[in-house]
């Protein structure tokens, strides 16, 4: 027995549908006239959604207090990363206590899955999923993040300082 | 020849034999750091404990000689409880900066402890604070605090190298490795002590922050820096070859290698490499496919063969080559009746220094059997000079030229004497200085690194050792062989040729693409 | 009680140290005798006595000179000066009050063994034992006790003193010798031993000062008088050096098996008025400590005390009365180990260094009780691990003092505790 159910005659007829879809598209439109508040959209970008702290937006290259770049260039985040989208140079620092650096820090947001495995494999809190996501630009070399646009990006003010410094790392046991 | 049980199994091991080493032949796992089967035993990082039955206490492996009816193991609790401590005694002084170390990936504590570590520190005081970089010296950088006082590289320079540069300086947890005073760590096979350093103490400046370990692929080749052969593997990825690394080889290096043979990778990457057949004269190249440069030139030498100048042309060849491309380059040399060839033999008159340990003047890897080859096809190797004299006013060149310019300091003269001929065909993996030069007739073609083709070197002593391909940096490069196959009007079989393998990160075309 | 003066009986006599003094008190007439015997005589006179190495393992002495292999090579004896043992202070004593029957002992020993040269290694900070010990060499070539055709017996023997750099560990028998042959000081590894490969790699004797002194008397007197002192298995005299809350501190020369509570009380005056006494560490810091209890119980030969889980070691003994906390000096104690450890064996290295540490914190009030738990289980997995004794050194009387006086640490911690306002851990 087919289970397929032949389209009665009535549903070939196209006019029914569109008119009980327009006819539900105006009710929400005049319901929508009268009771603003309870709207569910939002008039984008005049209003804009505020989404929790939690929120997995665009990366953040944390600094140390002196404003200086606290990445180590381990490459766990880029080993990590399984949409293989952050590339790192590192170099040999001048202050011996830093030992190695990146020179150059690169995520491609085009490419990146937003899961956070970054932030998570990151032994010195130097990368942190950030609030922004409103992520737009007319280039697509704009979507490949450099440390300017990761660490001191104008939005963030001069940089988010990571509060952590070695002693409390020693006492956390990291 | 004793015989000795090992957790049960019997193994029988040559007289005088240590039992780390039967546990070696044996296959079976033992913790150890300090013991390596290059050097003296020192004995002092007292982890390759076992039990022997009939000792009240536990005994190192490797100073304990092996004796007939001996019943060893290191499974039983008291053991692996030894070597747990053992492992937390080597860490609560250790820095744990994995993170940043070059070693992490390769680390013989990394891998020891994942093996038969307690993975429950209790150490809660603060670590003793010592030197971080240490420049030693020009390759090789010291960082003291990940140092576990293993005495390897002190021994190495003390019974290898014999150059005695390092030394442990200091007492009890405050020891720390280092040179006298106005005497760097420098010599030959300085590097040789990074390949030992069980840990990220020592690292290579050469190598150092460069990549991390595990992004690595390895693959065996024979290092082309001189005519020891000595056995090694190159570390690379897609982005190109980063170092070169010894493999043990009883016969021919043992367990070293120098540290020029080292920088044999430098001229195999990227950036240094021809990576288009280079056709035209005076610097107006015309940058074409090395087979479609080939398919110009073939019928020009054939047609010379034909009408009988084969007199004409003249072949200048490298002891850089493999054995299997010189018997096709002597093949093709018949078959055209190509008479005159000549042997450019670079530092011919330190050809036979030796070191004492590897090194060797003769900076070619396959000198002997170019030799073997040329006599094995009945033809005559003029001399370099002879080559310099009878150039100019020939018909044609075809120069199979080096693969490491390091060691040809008389490249460009050579370059220029050859061009004195009517058409220069310049086979190199490089593009040498002077080439934008050169007045007459040229055909650069790209040719291949010995770590892009397989084949066989024969070194100093005529021992021939094969190779296989390791990777490729320039797909289009060709080798000797398959040059020689163009030239005759043959064509090759183009499914079975290498693939760029840089193909990855191909995310960031779209940056460079730029407006989507 | 009565000291058994036998070593010591003219070390009051000022002009001991001098060779006229030495000999007036019949001095080298035992080399001359000695030198008429077959070496192999002497030696099988030597295992007869039962005589043990007096620095600290106890080993037969005999028993040591007949490892010594047949094949020709040069040996050397050595005579093992450097006294780094806390509370020790014998051999000092020895070379400075008579250096002349040290020499003695020393040709007669070397003559038994075959050597042509030997060298005393003093401890470094011994200037003036290395001023008298220099003086005496001098005059006995001068007199022909040393160098060619020794008496006209034909047997020739060199002898030098070596200063130390002040380093304890070079009073192991390698590491001494590894300091001689002028490298680190560090113990070598064994097998080989230095009985078959030592200085130079060349068959090695290394003796105690007192062991060699005492060769001396065992020629004279014969195995069998020698033996009359001490017990069946600790034969002879043997010098202890008190030191602590005693009323008469000093060296004692007694026969081996004297009860501990004899020497206390009865030689050295007891303790000061109105103290009891707490605990003992019967030989050197390196010893596990007793308990006033065990101690009143205990001989000291080398078989009770290492029924009693210490040993006689070098025979410091060091009494410490209820004025003392066990907490500061076992930090002082491990403070020691830790600067001496050669670090050249990772568990004595690392170990020596946290046992330091953790002490050091319970000390200062920053500990919890686990931290007692776990120097005991450090000190366990340091024992017997290492290329030397150090380590077993350190850990032995850190686990007797944490099992011993538990509770001494416990209420440590309880008061500092209170003190400092919670430990830094909690």
């Amino acid at each position: 027995m087919s289970l397929v159910k032949r389209p009665s005659s009535a549903a070939s007829w196209y006019l029914p549908g569109i008119l009980a879809g327009m006819a539900f598209t105006f009710r929400k439109m005049i319901f929508n006239l009268f009771h603003q508040k309870k709207m569910l959209t939002l008039n984008y970008p005049e209003e804009q959604y505020q989404y929790s702290a939690r929120f997995k937006g665009n990366h953040v290259l944390t600094v140390k207090k002196d404003g200086s770049i606290r990445c180590t260039a381990c490459m766990l985040c880029a080993t990590n990363c399984p949409a293989q989208c952050i590339k790192i140079t590192a170099a040999e620092s001048e202050d011996p206590s830093v030992e190695k650096y990146p020179i150059a820090y690169e995520i491609d947001v085009l490419r990146c899955v937003y899961c956070g495995f970054c932030e998570e494999a990151c032994p010195v809190d130097a990368i942190r999923m950030g609030p922004e996501w409103q992520t737009a630009a007319l280039n697509g070399s704009k979507f490949a993040y450099d440390i300017q646009q990761l660490a001191y990006r104008p939005q963030l003010r001069g940089g988010v300082v990571s509060v952590l410094d070695e002693d409390e790392r020693h006492h956390a046991g990291i | 020849m004793p015989r000795i049980t090992i957790n049960g199994k019997t193994v029988e091991v040559k007289e005088g034999s240590t039992i780390i080493q039967a546990f070696k032949e044996s296959g079976q796992d033992i913790c150890h750091y300090c013991w390596h089967p290059g050097l003296s035993v020192a004995g002092v990082c007292r982890l390759c404990m076992v039990q022997i039955e009939g000792m009240p206490r536990l005994q190192i492996a490797c100073n304990t000689e092996v004796k007939d009816g001996m019943v060893v193991n290191n499974t039983s609790d008291t053991v692996k409880e030894t070597v747990r401590w053992g492992l937390d005694f080597h860490l609560i002084n250790h820095p744990l900066d994995c993170p940043i170390c070059d070693q992490a990936g390769e680390c013989g504590l990394q891998d020891q402890y994942m093996k038969f570590g307690s993975y429950d520190p209790e150490m809660a005081e603060k670590k003793v604070k010592k030197h971080k970089v240490v420049d030693l010296g020009p390759t090789v950088v010291l960082d003291s605090e990940r140092c576990i006082l293993c005495s390897r590289c002190v021994r190495f320079t003390d019974e290898v190298s014999k150059t005695h540069e390092l030394g442990i300086f200091n007492r009890g947890d405050r020891s720390e490795i280092g040179t006298v005073e106005g005497k760097p760590l420098d010599n030959k096979y300085s590097l040789n002590t990074v390949d030992i350093c069980p840990v990220g103490a020592l690292t290579s400046k050469d190598f150092r922050f460069r990549q991390r370990v595990w992004y690595l692929k390895e693959g065996d080749t024979i290092c082309s820096g001189c005519s020891t052969g000595c056995n090694v593997k190159v570390h690379f990825n897609e982005e190109g070859v980063w170092r070169v690394k010894p493999v043990y080889n009883k016969e021919v290096n043992g367990h070293w290698m120098c540290d020029e043979g080292r920088d044999t990778y430098k001229h195999v990457n990227l950036k240094v490499r021809m990576q288009a057949a280079q056709v035209g004269q005076s610097g107006a190249w015309q940058l074409i496919e090395p087979a479609e440069a080939l398919r110009q030139v073939g019928p020009k030498i054939r047609d010379l063969a034909k009408t009988g100048k084969s007199d004409k042309i003249s072949l200048l060849i490298t002891g850089q080559y493999t054995n299997e491309e010189y018997e096709s380059l002597f093949k093709m040399a018949k078959e055209l009746k190509i008479s005159k060839a000549y042997h450019w033999f670079n530092k011919a008159k330190d050809k036979d220094n030796f070191d004492g340990i590897l090194l060797r003047g003769d900076r070619n890897p396959n000198t002997h059997g170019l030799l073997d080859a040329a006599k094995a096809h009945g033809i005559q190797l003029g001399s370099l000079e002879q080559f310099s004299s009878g150039a100019s006013g020939a018909e044609m060149a075809i120069v199979a030229g080096p693969e490491d310019f390091a060691h040809f300091p008389e490249l460009e003269s050579i370059l220029k004497a050859a061009a004195g001929a009517k058409l220069l065909v310049w086979l190199s993996s490089g593009v040498p200085n002077g080439l934008s030069e050169v007045s007459c007739e040229t055909f650069a073609i790209p040719t291949k690194t010995y770590i892009e083709k397989m084949g066989s070197f024969t070194n100093h002593a005529g021992l021939k050792q094969c190779f296989k391909v390791a990777t490729t940096i320039v797909p289009q490069a060709l080798n000797l062989s398959e040059i020689c196959e163009l030239i005759q009007g043959r064509e090759l079989n183009w499914a079975l040729r290498p693939k760029a393998v840089g193909g990855a990160k191909a995310n960031y075309a779209i940056a460079e693409q730029g407006a989507l | 009680m009565q000291e058994s003066k036998l070593l010591t009986e003219h070390y009051n006599k000022p002009d001991f140290t001098s060779l006229a003094g030495y000999k007036k008190y019949g001095g080298y007439q035992v080399l001359a005798k000695a030198l008429k015997m077959e070496p192999k005589a002497i030696i099988e006179e030597v295992k007869n006595s039962g005589l043990r190495g007096r620095g600290g393992a106890g080993f037969p002495t005999g028993t040591k000179w007949s490892f010594l292999p047949n094949n020709g090579e040069p040996r050397y004896l050595l005579c093992n000066a450097d006294e780094g043992e806390p509370g020790t202070f014998k051999d000092r004593l020895m070379m400075e009050r008579a250096p002349h029957q040290l020499i003695e002992g020393m040709v007669i020993s070397a003559f038994a063994v075959g050597s042509k040269k030997s060298y005393i290694y003093v401890r470094g900070e011994y200037d003036h034992s290395i001023a008298v010990l220099r003086g005496a060499l001098k005059e006995a070539y001068d007199a022909g006790f040393l160098g060619k055709n020794i008496l006209g017996s034909g047997f020739d023997h060199d002898m030098d003193v070596y200063q130390g750099a002040g380093a304890y560990i070079c009073g192991e028998e390698t590491g001494m010798i590894s300091s001689l042959e002028g490298l680190k000081g560090q113990p070598k590894l064994k097998p080989p031993f230095p009985a078959i490969q030592g200085y130079l790699r060349k068959p090695t004797i290394v003796n105690n000062v007192e062991t060699l002194a005492a060769v001396k008397y065992i020629i004279r007197d014969g195995a069998a008088a020698y033996r009359k002192y001490g017990t069946e298995k600790s034969a002879g005299t043997k010098l202890f050096s008190v030191s602590g809350n005693v009323v008469k501190p000093g060296n004692y020369e007694i026969p081996l098996g004297t009860p501990l509570k004899d020497v206390i009380f009865d030689l050295c005056g007891g303790l000061k008025p109105g103290r009891t006494l707490k605990a003992v560490i019967p030989g050197g810091s390196s010893a596990p400590v007793l308990t006033a209890e065990e101690s009143m119980k205990a001989t000291m030969d080398y078989e009770c005390l290492a029924q009693m889980g210490s040993m006689l070691g070098s025979g410091a003994i060091i009494v410490i009365d209820d004025s003392n906390s066990m907490v500061d000096l076992l930090d002082v104690i491990m403070h020691f180990y830790h600067h001496e450890s050669c670090g050249q064996c990772t568990p004595c290295r690392e170990g020596t260094g946290w046992l330091a540490k953790i002490v050091h914190r319970i000390r200062s009030g920053a500990a919890e009780p686990k931290d007692i738990d776990l120097v005991e289980k450090v000190s366990k997995q340091m024992m017997g691990k290492t290329i030397c004794a150090l380590s077993d050194a350190a850990a032995m009387p850190a686990i007797s003092f944490v099992t011993k006086f538990r509770s001494e640490f416990e209420a440590h911690m309880q008061k500092t505790r209170s003190a400092v306002g919670g430990s830094a851990h909690a």
